[in-house]
């Protein structure tokens, strides 16, 4: 803990009771002003200035700012580090995550600590009581989960709904029920409000957790099938909304209700997917000529989409007659409104597309400003279905020069989503500058909070860089490998090949052995695809760093070898076989590549042609037949037809002894099975007349 | 957007399933295999898991105009992974060097200042004039400062990590003003001295009062405040009882009614007795020059202590007030 000292010089500004003749401090207490950090001077008071002789010293006013303020001017001045991990991992090359599983793991491990903590602490209290925060920190200290009030009141009721025990709060009510108590009417919606928020459930730690997760995965399914998914999805997913529970008990029970009993219902039925109860409930609320208020109507607009076997019009129909409804009763609509809307027109497809629009100019005609929920939603609505080829509509870019600038501040649970959709459709259109400009309005202000989870924000830089390397320069985008990979996300190997493939078109080969190395970093040392795909860089034409290339083959080899080891299934492919024995002949390496030989064997992969001649060439430039030998008989042992012509290169360029010639004969005569009778023949006539 | 996710997710599931089955089963003294996919990267031929491997040091990927300020925003422990410096510190062994940055408890144990930065500073600075007023442009030299604030108080705050925001050290309050400034008289001036005495330099003639003993910084300002206006006016008032003051309670050497006034009278009046010359009163002889530049001497060695200049003076001036030039 380091201490800081800071001396503070304040002069005093306070006239002492002594009269200083002909000069007068300007006085000026502590008052002070209303200024706030934002960046605008103060007012100092100018009092007739400067008269030759005495002078006025007017003091400006002091401005005041908020507590954080000063902080926050001081982190203005400092950005994010490239090079550097997510500051909640330690900063150590032991402890650095190498890959986005890793990273969750990480993070979790920490959260589990944090949970292991907090459980010791609030299960023994009584030894964590000394409180040496000052200000006091309220969740340092251990909280008490367990009800104190223990005789049968409404109290002990109110504090075990606080609590947030349903058993518990359902027996209570029951047993005051028995006693013979009657519940005021508050209690008894706030205990409502309980059962129908949990859904006559226990509420479990990993509650909302569990919730997000559930509903995702419901909207994932729903996108997929287009009309059937209620019935199969929605039981297994989730609470639901049993008949005759707990909450429907007690409202049967209680003597009056007013409109917050029903509106508690209403949602809490749509909340656990039960639409058409709550639309009953929602008439008898008419009829008993009570008024509901604005989240309960967003629940019914909601329970309306929900209602299975009606034709997609007659849903339209009835979400409109709700919100003429809303207007007779004088409810005022919120954002939220409008983003169930459109949040239930996802689902109408195409016919969705005109009312989508029609919603979004009431909104601005109400003048409530639309979230970034809203255009994700009106974005999956006009881009559901991605076809390119019908003509893709341009609302894209009318929606993108809308929200330049612009700094949002959460409003809606679904305004993270916005991010991920908007570069999912920049990538099917292949816009670059569109791309830009999302990525410009994420970098604004706050907006970065709105990236979402680990997964969301994966994907999205998946889909931007993989737009980079398609479209951009090679220099800009690796400026931008540079700076996202591996800070902000971690590659997949579709990312890395892509990035290949435009170090390819962009004729800059010679940087893939740093790819490479970069590779291996974050866990892609065995993905088969990337290896190929780099091995095939490699050997396609002959590249000046040729060493630097044969270096990053034989690491490559030596993944595959240990691979293998451990594996029984073979990971070799001939190609790659192909391509490293190639890469090690043209650095020199005659050694290696020779033993490449022996692996095409041993895995019974067949070599290529132009790989055979190499070595060919490569026995004739260091002048040995037997090598020369090794390579026809390998070629025989495959029964290559390049067997015929590899044999005539042999006779011809290289002088051969007795016993090679020999060798070489019974090799010929093996394959010769096929057409070349005659010309093997007419070798072996050759070589005995020699 | 699963899909970036799902291949991952599959590799990870099979070898999850059967190491958790192995690890429950195991012993506590055995060190089971770690069910991470990181360790499939880093195991050894031999199919036993090795220790997970480091990665390079990110200073390798660090360019060589980055923003080093992004990089160390606040105070942080020396992390030899981050910085970029070949530092090396530590005792040699004998021929030996320095000890590499790698592992290196000495660079911890420092406090390091590689969050301020002259850049660093500059940049904050930058920022922070944006919480400044402009200074009154009367206010231009030291002694117009001095003129028109003649108190200065001192207040020191502090900052530590931890809980707790409170340091009782921060409840002192230093308070310092020139006398000069004060509208004294001799006498005020002298019973002020008199009163604070520790507390007066009299060489730069501060007064400094320094007060901790109240709870809170603001009111040990104004016990401050209250003790120099107290002081003042006390100063200002005459007591009965001071009117008993004594030579031994004299600031400074006065001549008049003092011994020496005496002993040169007396000592002139024998003289002049001697040479039957009784005309001079005691008001003309001393208002004689000798007599006047004796009492400068003897007050100035009084006052001033003995040096040089004052015992030549008093020499010179006993010289000529017996004649004996």
């Amino acid at each position: 803990m380091a201490a800081v000292h800071s001396a503070r010089w304040l002069r005093v500004r306070r006239g002492l009771c002594l009269p200083l003749t002909g000069r007068r401090a300007a006085i000026c207490g502590r008052a002070p002003s209303s200024r706030f950090y934002s960046g605008s001077a103060a007012v100092p008071e100018v009092e007739g200035a400067g008269a030759t002789g005495t002078e006025e010293v007017v003091i400006p006013k002091k401005k005041t700012w908020d507590k954080v303020a000063v902080l926050q001017a001081l982190a203005s001045t400092v950005h994010r580090d490239a090079t550097a991990a997510p500051y909640a991992f330690q900063d150590d090359p032991y402890l650095i995550p190498t890959s986005s599983m890793e990273s969750h793991s990480f993070l979790l491990a920490k959260k589990s600590g944090e949970n292991a903590a907090k459980f010791i602490i609030n299960s023994y209290p009584k030894y964590f009581q000394k409180d040496i925060a000052e200000p006091h920190i309220p969740c340092f200290m251990p909280e008490y989960f367990e009800p104190q009030i223990e005789d049968i009141s409404e109290a002990a009721l109110q504090e075990r709904i606080k609590l947030r025990k349903v058993k518990a709060s359902v027996d209570m009510f029951d047993q005051l029920l028995q006693a013979g108590t009657t519940v005021s009417l508050e209690t008894t919606n706030s205990l409502l409000d309980l059962l129908c928020y949990y859904g006559n459930q226990e509420p479990s730690t990993n509650y909302n957790f569990q919730q997000r997760e559930q509903a995702e995965e419901l909207e994932e399914a729903t996108e997929g099938n287009n009309e059937k998914p209620q019935k199969a999805a929605g039981h297994e997913l989730g609470v639901t909304w049993r008949a005759k529970n707990n909450a429907e008990r007690i409202f049967a029970l209680m003597p009056e209700k007013n409109a917050h009993s029903y509106c508690t219902m209403i949602r809490g039925m749509v909340k656990h997917r039960a639409p058409t109860q709550a639309l009953n409930l929602y008439t008898e609320l008419l009829n008993n000529r009570l008024r509901a208020d604005v989240h309960t109507f967003n629940s019914l607009i909601e329970a309306t989409a929900f209602v299975v076997n009606e034709k997609l019009e007659e849903k339209w129909n009835n979400i409109l007659d709700l919100l003429k409804q809303m207007v007779a009763q004088n409810v005022k609509p919120n954002l939220q409104t409008f983003n169930t809307i459109l949040k239930c027109l996802r689902r109408f497809h195409a016919i969705g597309k005109l009312p989508a629009l029609q919603t979004l100019r009431e909104m601005k005609a109400i003048g409530i400003e639309p979230s970034l929920a809203t255009y994700h939603y009106i974005i999956q609505l006009f881009y559901q279905h991605e076809n390119p080829s019908k003509g893709s509509s341009l609302i894209i870019y009318d929606i993108m020069n809308e929200l330049m600038g612009k700094k949002f501040s959460p409003k809606d649970p679904d305004d993270d989503m916005f991010f991920q959709s908007a570069m999912r459709v920049c990538s099917s259109l292949r816009d670059l500058e569109l791309a830009y400009q999302v990525h410009d309005l994420l970098n604004t202000g706050d907006n970065r909070k709105f990236i979402g989870p680990d997964h969301r924000r994966n994907f999205y830089y998946f889909k931007f860089f993989g737009l980079l390397c398609l479209m951009e320069q090679i220099d800009v985008t690796l400026k931008w490998y540079k700076d996202l990979i591996p800070s902000v996300f971690f590659p997949h190997s579709q990312t890395l090949i892509d990035l290949l493939q435009a170090l390819d078109v962009a004729n800059r080969l010679e940087l893939i052995p740093q790819i490479w190395k970069d590779s291996k970093e974050y866990g892609h040392s065995f993905r088969r695809d990337l290896k190929e795909e780099i091995l095939m860089l490699m050997a396609r034409d002959r590249h000046p760093p040729e060493v630097a290339f044969a270096d990053c083959a034989a690491d490559i080899k030596s993944t595959y070898e240990s691979q293998d080891a451990r594996q029984t299934a073979p990971s070799w492919l001939a190609s790659s076989l192909n391509c490293i024995a190639v890469l090690f002949l043209r650095a020199g390496r005659t050694q290696e590549a020779w033993k490449m030989l022996g692996l095409f064997r041993k895995h019974n992969k067949i070599p290529g042609n132009e790989l055979l001649n190499e070595f060919m060439d490569s026995a004739e430039a260091s002048g040995s037949p037997a090598q020369a030998i090794e390579i026809v008989k390998l070629a025989g042992a495959f029964s290559l037809p390049i067997c015929e012509s590899l044999t005539q290169r042999l006779m011809a360029d290289f002088t051969l002894s007795q016993e090679q010639k020999e060798a070489l004969g019974d090799l010929t005569a093996l394959t010769s099975d096929s057409d070349s009778d005659s010309s093997s023949d007419s070798d072996n006539d050759v070589g005995k007349g020699k | 957007m699963a899909a970036a996710r799902l291949p991952a997710f599959l590799v990870l599931q099979p070898r999850a399933r059967t190491l958790r089955a192995f690890s429950t089963s195991v012993s506590p003294a055995t060190r089971s295999p770690r069910p991470s996919p990181s360790t499939t990267e880093r195991t050894s031929k031999y199919g036993r898991p090795l220790r997970r491997k480091a990665l390079p040091p990110r200073t390798e990927k660090m360019a060589v105009d980055q923003d080093w300020p992004s990089v160390y925003p606040v105070a942080a422990p020396f992390k030899p992974s981050v910085v970029p410096l070949p530092v090396r510190m530590g005792y040699p062994v004998k021929r030996g060097v320095p000890m590499a940055k790698e592992g290196n408890l000495e660079l911890l144990k420092i406090p390091n200042f590689l969050h301020l930065t002259p850049v660093a500073i500059k940049k904050h600075c930058e920022a922070l004039k944006d919480f400044c007023t402009e200074w009154p442009a009367a206010l231009d030299s030291d002694e117009k400062c001095r003129k028109h604030f003649p108190i200065e108080i001192d207040t020191t705050g502090y900052v530590s990590a931890g809980p707790s925001i409170r340091n009782p050290k921060a409840r002192v309050v230093t308070l310092r003003v020139e006398l000069s400034s004060l509208n004294l008289d001799d006498h005020a001036k002298k019973k002020l001295i008199k009163l604070v005495g520790d507390r007066y330099c009299k060489s730069t003639d501060v007064l400094t009062i320094k007060t901790d003993r109240c709870p809170l910084k603001r009111q040990n300002y104004d016990y401050a405040m209250y003790l120099l206006t107290v002081l003042y006016h006390e100063s200002w008032k005459t007591e009965e009882w001071e009117k008993k003051k004594t030579e031994a309670d004299m600031e400074e050497y006065v001549w008049k009614d003092s011994s020496s006034e005496k002993n040169i009278l007396e000592t002139l009046l024998q003289i002049k007795a001697a040479e039957k010359n009784l005309e001079l009163s005691k008001e003309e002889l001393l208002g004689t020059e000798a007599v006047e530049e004796y009492r400068k001497s003897v007050v100035s060695l009084k006052n001033e202590g003995d040096n040089e200049n004052t015992l030549s003076q008093y020499k010179e001036s006993v010289k000529r007030l017996l004649n004996l030039t």
